[in-house]
């Protein structure tokens, strides 16, 4: 174990952490670790882990993005008033709302780089925009196309033995792997992160770095919600509202340093399953709702005690 | 020291420009001035957030945040509500003391980031509430009602004033100035002797007391409970913060700034009421005053800067 890099260890340790709740899970409760529960999991996993993928790339730089769940109601609101149900207006409709995403991430960006602002303080403001434009444009979801479904295609991603969906969401891996591991940009945003005025002095334009993880952000959220209005056919209002917490959660268990400069989204995939897994395994337990809050809370703290703590003083 | 005044005057100037905007606005609309009525009823609105900001504000100051206080509120809103019975306000103030206590264990001494410490015992708090009170409901004895947020003469007056004189002595206690040492810089306040795990354990307990004091007059103003009545405080309490200008850095801001920001995010409902402009688009303007509000601290800052260094 003292062999593996700090990096490797903490996507062990969160891959460690699924695998313990999905064991115990099968231990209690039979057939909880079949592959037809598993996937019902994987496909419930992915919408967070497509949330996730934003918020830790934002997290590496030491940032946070509270808008993740208006834009994330926005962009699926986006999706079916644009795309009306239509096949044929279905791409419109995903490069439309996927451009809101990407928008409003750059926005919080400026925000974030250029102007100062705290992004705690900006990406909250931000989520209050989407929240009163999502609202008011819609008319409360009132509005004559609000009640369209999503396009047929988009509702096949959950078909099937393998659903798309699935595919979708290792192609997001891969990518931000990808992305993370073996680019400059990757290397970039770790050195921003791990100390920014270090990164800007050896020449690496910390700016124009948050700018584009915050707008990868907000693409993210989009993604995510057009996924989540493709499953369940139609967008509601609130849609994004568990997302934030979520999001963060998962990033966390997923082995990422909330102070920035460190983490994998390997370990975020297995930390979005972590969560869902005991989410899943509380409700198949019957366990009444205040149950569920309180032991997916100590669940956390566990988890964080495990693995999270920041070293000490001195 | 002159940065602590610039910041604080900034949450003060915003209160003024929203409450002038307050005034505009309802005055044109209805052609007679605010009554007396209008301020009890802003001023009883507000109590429970104001108490929350304080609480928020002093996390902050030491650097930290404090997700959970929708968890306090909501759990003590609960207790109260279910109770009803004036004994029981002491356990609720207990309570919310204790949770605040846990917060400050975990993040003092069990070093987890506050952030993550705090989201996770939101979740704990939340459901601890929703066991208590799992359907709306409850009531609170009139007797408290009149002493705490009497409809009828500005009792809340007194409270608000009482919450601020406490501000103002703590903030020149041993406690108060260690809070500051711990904030602008830990690592110096513990070489220096600051006790900082100490100081933080009791910041967390207090903001945890003042989210029960908040629960408290939430349910004295609506008279009955709900179990997600605090979910709402999480971001306003931190948007009040914010517009108060307390830095986020920690060591640099003031309650009674937070105070002053909570009083003009109320101020802002109102204004947007009385513009008769949809309530739909309520949360839009709220984002974007607490954007510009924090750019107009940045902007002022600048300028102040430049100007001295001319």
């Amino acid at each position: 174990m003292s062999r593996l890099s700090p990096g490797a260890r903490r996507i062990l340790y969160a891959l460690a952490g699924t695998a313990a709740v999905l064991l115990v899970g099968a231990l209690l409760h039979p057939g909880f670790a079949s592959w037809s529960s598993l996937r019902v999991m994987l496909v419930v996993a992915s919408f967070t882990g497509f949330v996730a993928a934003g918020q830790m790339l934002v997290v590496l730089v030491g940032g946070i993005d509270l808008s993740i769940p208006w834009v994330l109601n926005g962009a699926a609101i986006v999706l079916t008033t644009t795309s009306l149900g239509q096949t044929s207006r279905a791409p419109l409709a995903i490069v439309l709302a996927l451009g809101v995403g990407a928008l409003v991430g750059l926005g919080n960006g400026v925000g974030v780089a250029w102007l100062g602002v705290p992004a705690v303080v900006m990406t909250l403001g931000m989520n209050g925009v989407m929240q009163g434009l999502t609202l008011g444009l819609s008319k409360g979801l009132t509005c004559a196309s609000c009640g369209s479904y999503a396009p047929s295609p988009l509702r096949g991603l959950f078909s099937g033995g393998l659903p798309a969906q699935l595919l979708l969401w290792a192609g997001v891996g891969v990518f931000m792997t990808v992305l993370l591991t073996l680019t400059t940009f990757g290397r970039r945003v770790y050195a921003v992160g791990v100390n920014p005025r270090a990164a800007f002095l050896s020449g690496v334009g910390v700016r124009g770095v948050t700018v584009a993880l915050y707008t990868c952000s907000g693409v993210f959220a989009a993604l995510a919600g057009i996924a989540l209005v493709a499953y369940g056919g139609q967008p509601s209002l609130g849609l994004g509202d568990p997302y934030l917490f979520e999001s963060i959660a998962a990033v966390v268990v997923g082995g990422v340093s909330i102070l920035g400069g460190r983490g994998h989204y390997l370990g975020v995939i297995a930390g979005s399953l972590t969560l869902v897994a005991v989410t899943t395994f509380l409700a198949a337990q019957r366990v009444p709702e205040y149950g569920r809050l309180i032991i997916y809370g100590l669940v956390i703290l566990a988890i964080l005690f495990a693995y999270g703590r920041e070293k000490a003083h001195d | 020291m002159r940065e602590t005044l610039r910041r604080v005057s900034l949450g003060y100037l915003v209160l003024a420009a929203t409450a002038v905007a307050y005034l505009v606005v309802y005055t044109s609309r209805l052609g007679r001035f605010p009554t007396s009525f209008d301020y009890l009823s802003i001023l009883n609105t507000t109590l429970p957030l104001v108490f929350v900001a304080i609480g928020q504000s002093l996390v902050v100051l030491t650097g930290g945040i404090d997700l959970s206080v929708g968890g306090v509120v909501s759990l003590c809103v609960a207790v109260t509500a279910a109770t009803a019975s004036v004994p029981w306000l002491v356990v609720v103030l207990a309570l919310g003391t204790a949770c605040g206590a846990l917060n400050g264990l975990v993040v003092a001494y069990g070093r987890i980031a506050p952030i993550l410490t705090t989201l996770a015992t939101l979740s704990i708090f939340m459901g601890l509430a929703l066991r208590v009170l799992p359907v709306p409901g409850g009531s609170i004895p009139p007797s408290v009602r009149l002493v705490l947020t009497n409809p009828g003469t500005p009792t809340g007056l007194g409270w608000l004033g009482l919450a601020v004189a406490g501000w103002l002595v703590l903030r020149r206690t041993r406690f108060g100035m260690r809070v500051y040492a711990v904030g602008s810089d830990e690592s110096s306040a513990r070489a220096v002797g600051v006790p900082a795990a100490a100081v933080k354990l009791k910041v967390y307990a207090l903001s945890g007391f003042c989210s029960a004091l908040a629960a408290v007059f939430y349910v004295s103003t609506t008279t009955a409970g709900d179990a997600n009545a605090g979910t709402p405080f999480i971001l306003t309490s931190i948007a009040s913060v914010v517009v108060g200008g307390v830095a986020f850095t920690g060591g640099r801001g003031s309650a009674l700034g937070a105070v002053a920001g909570a009083v003009a995010l109320t101020l802002v409902i109102d204004i947007l009421f009385f513009a008769g402009i949809d309530p739909l688009y309520q949360s839009l303007f709220q984002g974007l005053f607490l954007v510009v509000a924090v750019l107009l601290g940045t902007v002022a800052g600048l300028v102040a800067r430049r100007r001295r260094s001319s």
